[in-house]
C-alpha cells in the first residue's frame, strides 16, 4: 500500500496510450498518438508532485 | 572553419575546467563527497545536479535528430519514457534504496545476492558504458567537424583522445560542478533557441505548418509500433538501471530533499523535451534532412541557421563540454569497474594503489579505442544507440533489481540467470535484428523476469538474514524486532 499506487497509475496510462495508438487521427498535422505521448510529459510531472 | 565559434569553444572549455577545479578545491575533494554533502545543498541545485548527471547532451542532440529523421512522434516516444525516468525511479525504488544504505547498483547486488552477482553486474556496466561512449563520440565528432572545419573521422579521433587525457588527468573533480554549468547552459540555450525559432516562424502553429511543408512526414508514425514501445521502455527504466548518480541522490541526501530534487529535475526534463519539439520543428522546416551525411547533424544546422555566431558558439561549446563531462564519467566508471571492483576486489587484494591506477588507465585507453573505432562509422542514429544502452541495462538489471527489492524469495541463482539470460537475449536480438529497431527489451526483459522467478523458485530460498534485510528495505518489522517487542 504510495509509490506502488503511483507506478500502477503511470503504467496504466502508458499502456492506454500504446494500446490505443491512434495514428489515423491528426491534429495540426501531427498524429494523435504523438500528441498523447507529448501530453503525458505533464502527467508524469503531476504524478511526481502528488508523490512528494 | 568557424573562427568565432572555435574561439568561443576554446575559451569555454578552459573556463569550465578552471571553474570545476576552483569549486572542487574550495568545497569538497571528490564526487562522493559532493553527493554525501547533499544536506548542505538546496533542492534547486540538487535538481540541476540530478538532471545534468542523467541527461547527456548527446542524447538531446540525438532526440532532436531522430524527431526530424523519423518523424516527431519518435521524439515524443523518447520523451514519453525520458520524462518518466525520475517519477518511475522515485515511486518504485527510491525509498527502499535509501533504507538499504548502498550507493551504487553493483553494491546493491552484492548486498542482496552476494559476490558472484556483483561481479557479473560490474562486467555488464563495463560493456554498457563502453558502448555508451559511441554516441558521445559521434555527437562530439559532428560538432567538432563543423566548428573546426576538419573531417568527421579526424574529429572523432582527436576528441576521443582529448576525452581520455582529460579523464586520465583526474577529471573526476571537475565532473559534478561543471555538470551544473553545462546543465544550465543547455536549458537556457534550448530556451533561447526555441524563442528565436518561434519568432522567425511567427508562432507555434505556423512553425508546425512550415515543418510539414518542408518535410511532409514530420507528423507521422514512420516506424513499426514496436520501435516506439521499445524506446519508451528503454528510457523509462534508465534511472533505475543506469549506474549514474540517480541512485546516489536517493542514497545520500535526506529523504525530503531527495524527493523534491527528483521532482524538479523531472520538470527540467519536461522543459527540455518541450523545447526539443520546437527545435525539431525548426530543423524539419529547413528541409535539409535528406541532404545531410548524418541526420544527427540537424541539431547543429538548426543552431547555425537560427543563432548569431556568438550565441551559436556558446551553445555548441556548452554541448561539447557537456558531452565531454558525460564521456569522462563513463570512462571513469569503466576504469573503476575493472581496476577496483574486479581486479583489486577479487584478483589481487594486495594490489598497490599505483598498480590499480595503472590498470584503470589501461582499461580507459582500451575502452576509448573501441569507442572511437565504432564511432568512425556509427551503426545507427544517436537516439537508437542510446536506446540500445538503456535496453541492454534494462534487460540485464531491471528485474533482478526490482524483484530483489520487492520479492523476498528472489535469490542469487535467479538473479544470475535473469541477468545473464536478459543480457544474452538482448545481444542476440541486436545482432540478428529479427524485429523492429530498439524493440529488443520488449522480448529480452520479460525473459529476464521469467528466469529470475523460475530459477529462484527451483533453488533454495535466500537465508533468513537476507529476507529480513528485504523487510528492512520496506521499513517492515523483522523477526528480531518482533521477538524484542514480545520479550
Amino acid at each position: 500500500s504510495p509509490g506502488i499506487i503511483l507506478v500502477a497509475i503511470l503504467l496504466v496510462i502508458s499502456a492506454i496510450v500504446l494500446i490505443w495508438w491512434p495514428t489515423d487521427i491528426y491534429f495540426m498535422g501531427i498524429t494523435l498518438a504523438g500528441w498523447l505521448m507529448f501530453f503525458s510529459y505533464f502527467v508524469w510531472f503531476a504524478l511526481s508532485i502528488i508523490y512528494v | 572553419m568557424q573562427v568565432m565559434e572555435a574561439v568561443i569553444l576554446g575559451v569555454y572549455l578552459i573556463l569550465t575546467t578552471l571553474i570545476g577545479v576552483y569549486f572542487t578545491r574550495r568545497a569538497h575533494s571528490s564526487e562522493s563527497d559532493f553527493w554525501t554533502a547533499g544536506k548542505s545543498i538546496n533542492t534547486f541545485v540538487g535538481a540541476f545536479a540530478l538532471f545534468a548527471a542523467l541527461a547527456s547532451s548527446s542524447s538531446l542532440m540525438g532526440a532532436v535528430g531522430s524527431g526530424v529523421a523519423l518523424g516527431i512522434p519518435f521524439l515524443f516516444a523518447y520523451g514519453f519514457g525520458a520524462v518518466a525516468i525520475l517519477p518511475f525511479t522515485l515511486f518504485l525504488v527510491s525509498g527502499q534504496i535509501r533504507r538499504s544504505g548502498v550507493n551504487t547498483l553493483p553494491e546493491f547486488f552484492k548486498q542482496r545476492y552476494g559476490n558472484a552477482v556483483q561481479l557479473v553486474a560490474v562486467a555488464i556496466v563495463v560493456i554498457g558504458m563502453t558502448f555508451y561512449m559511441v554516441p558521445q563520440l559521434t555527437a562530439s565528432g559532428l560538432i567538432g567537424s563543423y566548428v573546426l572545419g576538419i573531417d568527421y573521422t579526424t574529429a572523432v579521433i582527436v576528441l576521443g583522445i582529448g576525452f581520455t587525457v582529460y579523464a586520465a588527468l583526474g577529471g573526476m573533480w571537475a565532473i559534478t560542478y561543471t555538470d551544473l554549468i553545462q546543465g544550465s547552459v543547455m536549458l537556457i540555450g534550448m530556451l533561447v533557441l526555441s524563442i528565436l525559432i518561434l519568432f522567425q516562424h511567427d508562432g507555434f502553429s505556423p512553425l508546425i505548418q512550415d515543418a510539414l511543408a518542408a518535410s511532409p512526414n514530420f507528423g507521422d508514425v514512420t516506424q513499426p509500433w514496436l520501435s516506439y514501445f521499445g524506446l519508451f521502455l528503454a528510457f523509462l527504466w534508465f534511472g533505475i538501471v543506469s549506474p549514474s548518480a540517480v541512485m546516489r541522490n536517493f542514497a545520500s541526501r535526506d529523504a525530503k530533499t531527495a524527493r523534491r530534487s527528483a521532482m524538479w529535475a523531472c520538470l527540467l526534463y519536461l522543459l527540455i523535451f518541450v523545447f526539443g519539439l520546437i527545435v525539431a520543428a525548426g530543423g524539419a522546416s529547413l528541409g535539409i534532412a535528406d541532404t545531410l551525411d548524418n541526420q544527427d547533424m540537424i541539431f547543429v544546422s538548426v543552431i547555425e541557421n537560427y543563432m548569431s555566431p556568438l550565441l551559436a558558439g556558446i551553445m555548441l561549446a556548452g554541448l561539447l563540454a557537456a558531452i565531454m563531462s558525460s564521456a569522462d564519467a563513463m570512462l571513469l566508471a569503466i576504469s573503476a569497474g575493472v581496476a577496483r571492483d574486479i581486479y583489486k576486489e577479487y584478483l589481487n587484494k594486495e594490489a598497490s594503489e599505483q598498480t590499480v591506477t595503472r590498470i584503470g588507465f589501461t582499461v580507459m585507453i582500451v575502452a576509448s579505442i573501441v569507442g572511437i573505432i565504432i564511432a568512425i562509422n556509427p551503426p545507427q542514429l544517436i537516439a537508437i544507440m542510446v536506446g540500445w544502452v538503456g535496453g541492454f541495462l534494462l534487460s540485464s538489471f531491471g528485474f533482478p533489481l526490482v524483484l530483489g527489492i520487492w520479492w523476498n524469495r528472489a535469490n542469487k541463482a535467479g538473479a544470475l540467470a535473469g541477468m545473464l539470460g536478459g543480457a544474452l537475449t538482448f545481444l542476440i536480438l541486436v545482432i540478428t535484428k529479427p524485429f523492429a529497431l530498439v524493440s529488443e527489451p520488449i522480448i529480452a526483459s520479460p525473459i529476464s523476469l521469467i528466469l529470475v522467478i523460475l530459477v529462484s523458485l527451483m533453488t533454495a530460498p535466500p537465508s533468513a538474514k537476507t529476507q529480513e534485510q528485504v523487510n528492512r528495505y520496506h521499513a517492515e518489522p523483522t523477526d528480531a524486532d518482533t521477538k524484542k517487542s514480545a520479550g
